[in-house]
């Protein structure tokens, strides 16, 4: 799986962002009763101003402290009762559509249909969602004030903040029992559609070359689009290869003179593995010199650095929190290697590689185990906790190799002028397997997320916008918060073509991204009104939530465990933004003349 | 504005909108059995665009156009970025999801299905190590094309491309011994087709015999010059009957294989071919047209005065400018850069054309004269053309190759030879010195009887590998290189094709000499 970035640590991110969000909520109150204040002062004059200022804080805390749970329980069921009358189950039965249709969309020759499925099923669920919410969210309060119907609130003793809140959960529960039912027929579909088995081709089992054990080699039948080579012991047990991202366990029956082989469903398919990541990467170049990247094969994309065969080039990984009571079997390495040849070599074998388990502080090191690179696929291997060191005297894993619970891997590359190429995420532990089943359900509270985020700035938007303008707003408020990395590279140059008007100029003048704009006083002008137009999106996309921080997809459907600091992130930052839109939302609604 | 009014501005907005759907039912009324439907229906039948015309029907393809609202160039843009991206970040998986839904999306572009394909077996899978994944990218392509071909039945050039790729991509690439293996071992992408068949130069030919099949139907082959196009099956013969050598079946089935491919290359020469020029031509034809020029400019000389040509080249040179007659003058050893770029232009203008020396023959010949002239220039013509066509597609080379192929003692030298490599692979090096030593002196008799052979390097290239096989042999065996070489010309000739060659070793080249010594060249 691919880790550009480290993610955040709960502990780490909390406190900061905490007091980032206070400060925040401290200015925009304060504008805010200045704003009032001196809006009240243009209409009132300065000494009633106060007094009208004054009255709007109190009453506008009084609001927010009072709040009756029951009230707004009562406005969430109209909300909800509102949302089916608006036949908010027909996004359901698209959902179902989608699903009965997916076969016909989707690659069924694909070489990792895990991916698909999941990436498909999980980006199906969020669009879906999303726009429902932003459907229901936006354009109900404006309707209701449009029909008057909103008066039929209003003149009952509720409070402003209990409309909001109200509005939001209740749109929530509908969204949640939606995105409940997605959740189940998404699995059932996913693992419906993965699940399959094959049989053994018998024909095909041979014998295999300059082996006196008896094992056999050949080939299974065809399921799903592919099929698995398989290698099976003297008994007639044994396994598949990895294709498709997954193998099958072989297991002989024998009856009387038959004999017959039982493939097992597939392993490492719907799979949640909890990974122990290295702490730090560094590497070695061919003269042993020390670095933090290797060198460039020239790849476009830098992810991964090279180290060079046959010398000194190393990559070393330092792992922490190494004991013998996470690992009391050994260390389960799991490791994929980007292999790239200078030339083109014995193309039946792979490219030889080394590992060494070295004591990061004595520099106690074990003897070197060999491998041949497996480009693209996860090799999985355990290390012993009984080892030998170079000498071929016996060590052990924990006493004389792991420091203080640190432990460093040493990777190397033994062809001469062939290369390995890694990124800090591609050698971990497999500490243990979670359940795939939270883990989907874990990715479905990302989206839950975004859609209780869209909700709530939808019903914000429509507190003092016509509902198709909040519609707008809110959809907005996604795309820009989707493409917030987007609009920040752009605003500092990082993207080719410039901002916004001088890429429309180049469409005009069919002007290349590359090429350097004209020198002129026309360039000057448009590059200026395009620092001026990205200093403002900065800002407010700065305001926004960025929505790709809540995509899990990745991780579900690489078959990595969601870490629990990501989703708990993930909650807190969907909360934080709940309460601003929430208060923006109530004060905004307090200026509407209906609420008077 | 009263009820009145209303009622006229209604009755005036279905006027309005019946009076559009006039024009509207004319343009774009469905066809139907009994009728030819409006303009557009009747333009796509002529121009064979209906969607039945092109190929399936596809409901997910037609499914997700209808589902882009009209955005559908939006859409695939969206998809194309996010397929680089793919790319970009290794991705395979998302990256071929996305080259399906692009295929959904413009199903009847054939460059989408071309380009898209050539990227999975040519881009994608040099980027796996094993080449077990390799062949599957490779595969994954060419299924790829294959789908395209459902929507675009009659296309030439996709057709074509994947017999193409079938071909050259599996019996071409670095790992083509194994995807070969791979390929004839393949019962999905094989089906039910004999493993006899299982080559992939001859499945490959099928699929670029069908595509003839179409372009006989009157469909324009498009982004391929036509006899480049109608040469690939037969290539794929030659090639062919070269693999069933090079890995070890000679005797009745490699002779008549490459019999086939001459037949095959005598089916070719003998096809009507369009040029540029607009002009159809046949590639057997050249020598009749050379004959005719020939005679008919025999016939001009007859009625050519003497002094005539003469007088013509002082004319022209008279007409050079003084640089010019300068180059044109200089003995051709001693000409300057100026002299040599200026030379150009100056045999453009000091050539003589048939017309020009029949224009000027004048009496009783002088139509005679433009007759002959215009014969043999017309000649010339053709005989040029044929020869760039045939220049193209190395046809003297290939007709040669496949008349000598099949003989006895061909292919008897490229068995012996051929053991002999094999013996030298498996360290038998009594045996293979008898083998290469016997295997040389049959190509000696080869190329006695057909020392056009020697014009080509790549058919000398594998004969100086093993050539060097037999030096190699002999300095193991510590047997120096016979002095008078019995393929002596064949050395000369790859020094001629390449420069002299580095030694094969050190000691070698100490005790033996280097080929390029052998050859009696100096050494670098």
């Amino acid at each position: 799986m691919v880790r550009e970035t480290d993610p955040p640590l709960f502990s780490q991110w909390l406190w900061p962002s905490v007091l980032y969000f206070l400060e925040a909520a401290a200015i925009l109150g304060l504008l805010t009763v200045v704003l009032s204040f001196l809006v009240a002062a243009f209409r009132y004059g300065p000494v009633a101003a106060g007094d009208v200022t004054y009255q709007a804080v109190r009453t506008s805390l009084r609001d927010l402290f009072s709040l009756s749970p029951r009230r707004i329980s009562a406005l969430a069921w109209l909300a909800v009762q509102e949302s089916l009358r608006r036949r908010v189950l027909v996004g359901f039965a698209v959902f179902l559509l989608i699903l009965l249709f997916a076969g016909w969309f989707l690659d069924a020759n694909s070489n990792d249909p895990a991916t698909l499925y999941l990436s498909f099923v999980l980006t199906a669920t969020t669009w879906l969602v999303l726009l429902m919410a932003l459907f229901l969210s936006a354009l109900s309060l404006p309707a209701d004030i449009k029909n008057h119907t909103i008066y039929t609130i209003v003149t009952k003793p509720v409070r402003l903040g209990e409309i909001v809140l109200g509005r939001i959960l209740g749109f929530a529960v509908i969204g949640t029992l939606m995105l409940g039912i997605m959740g189940l027929f998404s699995y059932i579909f996913v693992a419906r559609v993965l699940n399959h088995t094959h049989e053994v081709d018998v024909a095909s089992l041979k014998n295999v070359p300059n082996d006196s054990s008896g094992s056999r080699a050949g080939r299974t039948t065809l399921a799903q689009n592919h099929r698995h080579q398989v290698t099976l012991d003297a008994k007639g047990n044994g396994s598949t290869d990895i294709a498709q991202g997954h193998y099958h366990n072989v297991t002989a029956s024998t009856d009387g003179d038959k004999v017959t082989y039982d493939v097992g469903p597939p392993q490492d398919l719907l799979t949640a593995r909890v990974p122990e990541f290295a702490t730090a990467l560094r590497f070695k170049d061919r003269s042993g010199k020390g670095g933090d990247r290797g060198i460039s094969v020239g790849n476009e994309w830098k992810y991964r650095s090279y180290i060079e065969g046959a010398t000194l080039a190393a990559a070393i990984f330092t792992f922490s929190d190494i004991t013998p009571e996470r690992y009391p079997n050994g260390l389960p390495i799991e490791m994929t290697i980007r292999v790239f040849r200078s030339y083109k070599g014995d193309v039946e074998k792979g490219i030889l590689g080394s590992l060494v388990l070295k004591n990061p502080k004595t520099g106690r090191a074990s003897q070197i185990e060999t491998f041949r690179a497996k480009d693209f696929y996860i090799d999985h291997r355990d290390i012993p906790r009984t080892l030998t060191d170079p000498t071929g005297k016996t060590i052990d894993l924990f006493d004389d190799l792991v420091a203080d619970g640190q432990l460093e891997i040493e990777l190397q590359c033994l062809d001469d002028s062939q290369y390995f190429g890694v990124a800090k995420p591609d050698i971990y532990l497999r500490a243990r397997d979670a359940s795939f089943t939270m883990n989907f359900a874990k990715s479905y509270l990302a989206i839950w997320v975004q859609m209780l985020l869209v909700t709530g700035f939808g019903v914000m938007f429509s507190t003092f916008l016509s509902g198709a303008v909040a519609m707008m707003a809110t959809l907005a408020t996604i795309v820009m918060g989707f493409f917030k990395q987007f609009v920040v590279d752009v605003a500092q140059g990082a993207v080719q073509g410039g901002g916004p008007i001088e890429s429309f100029v180049r469409i005009v003048k069919k002007q290349n991204v590359t090429t350097q704009m004209e020198p002129g006083l026309s360039t000057d002008v448009i590059q200026a009104g395009d620092r001026v137009f990205m200093w403002f999106m900065t800002h407010v996309t700065g305001l926004l939530p960025d929505f790709r921080q809540f995509d899990n997809v990745d991780y579900v459907a690489h078959g990595f465990d969601i870490p629990p600091d990501v989703v708990l992130v993930q909650v807190f930052t969907a909360l934080g933004y709940i309460a601003a839109v929430f208060a923006i939302g109530y004060l905004f609604l307090r200026t509407r003349e209906v609420a008077r | 504005m009263n009820q009145r009014q209303r009622f006229i501005r209604k009755i005036v907005y279905a006027c309005v909108i019946a009076a559009m759907l006039l024009p509207l039912s004319w343009l774009s009324q469905p066809e139907t059995t009994e009728s030819k439907g409006g303009v557009l229906a009747q333009m796509r039948s002529e121009h064979q665009l209906s969607q039945a015309q092109l190929g399936e029907i596809d409901p997910a393809s037609e499914t997700i156009k209808l589902a882009t609202l009209g955005m559908r160039g939006v859409a695939a843009n969206i998809l194309w970025t996010k397929a680089n991206n793919y790319k970009k970040t290794e991705d395979w998986a998302g990256y071929s999801a996305a080259l399906e839904q692009i295929a959904k999306l413009q199903p009847n572009v054939v460059s989408v299905w071309i380009f898209l394909g050539w990227n999975l077996t040519h881009n994608v899978s040099v980027e796996f190590d094993d080449y077990r994944d390799r062949y599957y990218w490779v595969i994954k392509g060419i299924k790829y094309r294959q789908e395209g071909t459902k929507y675009n039945r009659d296309s030439p050039r996709l057709l074509s491309d994947i017999g193409w790729t079938i071909a050259q991509k599996i019996g071409r690439a670095d790992e083509h011994v194994q995807f070969r293996r791979l390929f004839r071992e393949d019962d999905d992408f094989n089906g039910s087709r004999p493993l006899a068949q299982r080559d992939n130069w001859l499945v490959g030919r099928e699929w670029l015999l069908t595509a003839e099949q179409v372009a006989a139907r009157g469909v324009a082959v498009r982004g391929e010059r036509p006899v480049l196009f109608y040469s690939h099956p037969v290539m794929c013969l030659v090639n062919y009957s070269e693999d069933l050598e090079e890995e070890g079946t000679f005797g009745e089935v490699a002779k008549n294989a490459w019999k086939k491919a001459a037949d095959a290359w005598s089916e070719l020469a003998n096809r009507d071919l369009p040029t540029l020029s607009n002009v159809f031509i046949r590639l057997s034809e050249k020598e009749q047209y050379d004959e005719k020029s020939a005679q008919a400019q025999a016939q001009l000389a007859r009625l050519t005065p003497a002094g005539l040509r003469e007088k013509l080249v002082e004319e022209k040179k008279a007409s050079l400018s003084e640089s010019e007659r300068e180059a044109y003058e200089a003995d051709p050893s001693q000409r300057t850069k100026e002299h040599d770029s200026l030379m150009y232009l100056v045999n453009d203008k000091m050539a003589i054309s048939h017309l020009e020396v029949a224009s000027r023959i004048t009496g009783s010949d002088h139509a005679a004269a433009l007759k002959a002239a215009e014969e043999a220039t017309n000649a010339d013509f053709m005989s040029n053309l044929i020869n760039i066509e045939r220049d193209i597609v190395y046809y003297d080379y290939w007709r040669l190759r496949c008349q000598i192929e099949p003989e006895d003692d061909t292919l008897e030298a490229r068995k012996l030879i051929y053991e002999g490599n094999q013996a030298y692979n498996a360290a038998q090096l009594v045996k293979s010195k008898e083998l290469y030593v016997e295997g040389l002196q049959k190509w000696r008799k080869v190329l006695d009887a057909h020392p056009a052979l020697l014009k080509d390097a790549s058919m000398t290239d594998p004969l100086v590998e093993s050539i060097n096989n037999y030096r190699s042999v002999l300095h193991q065996l510590d047997e120096t290189f016979p002095g008078p070489f019995v393929l002596q010309d064949v050395l000369d000739a790859d020094v001629a094709f390449h420069g002299p060659r580095l030694p094969i070793s050190q000691d070698s080249s100490a005790a033996d000499g280097t080929p390029a010594e052998a050859a009696g060249k100096p050494a670098p």
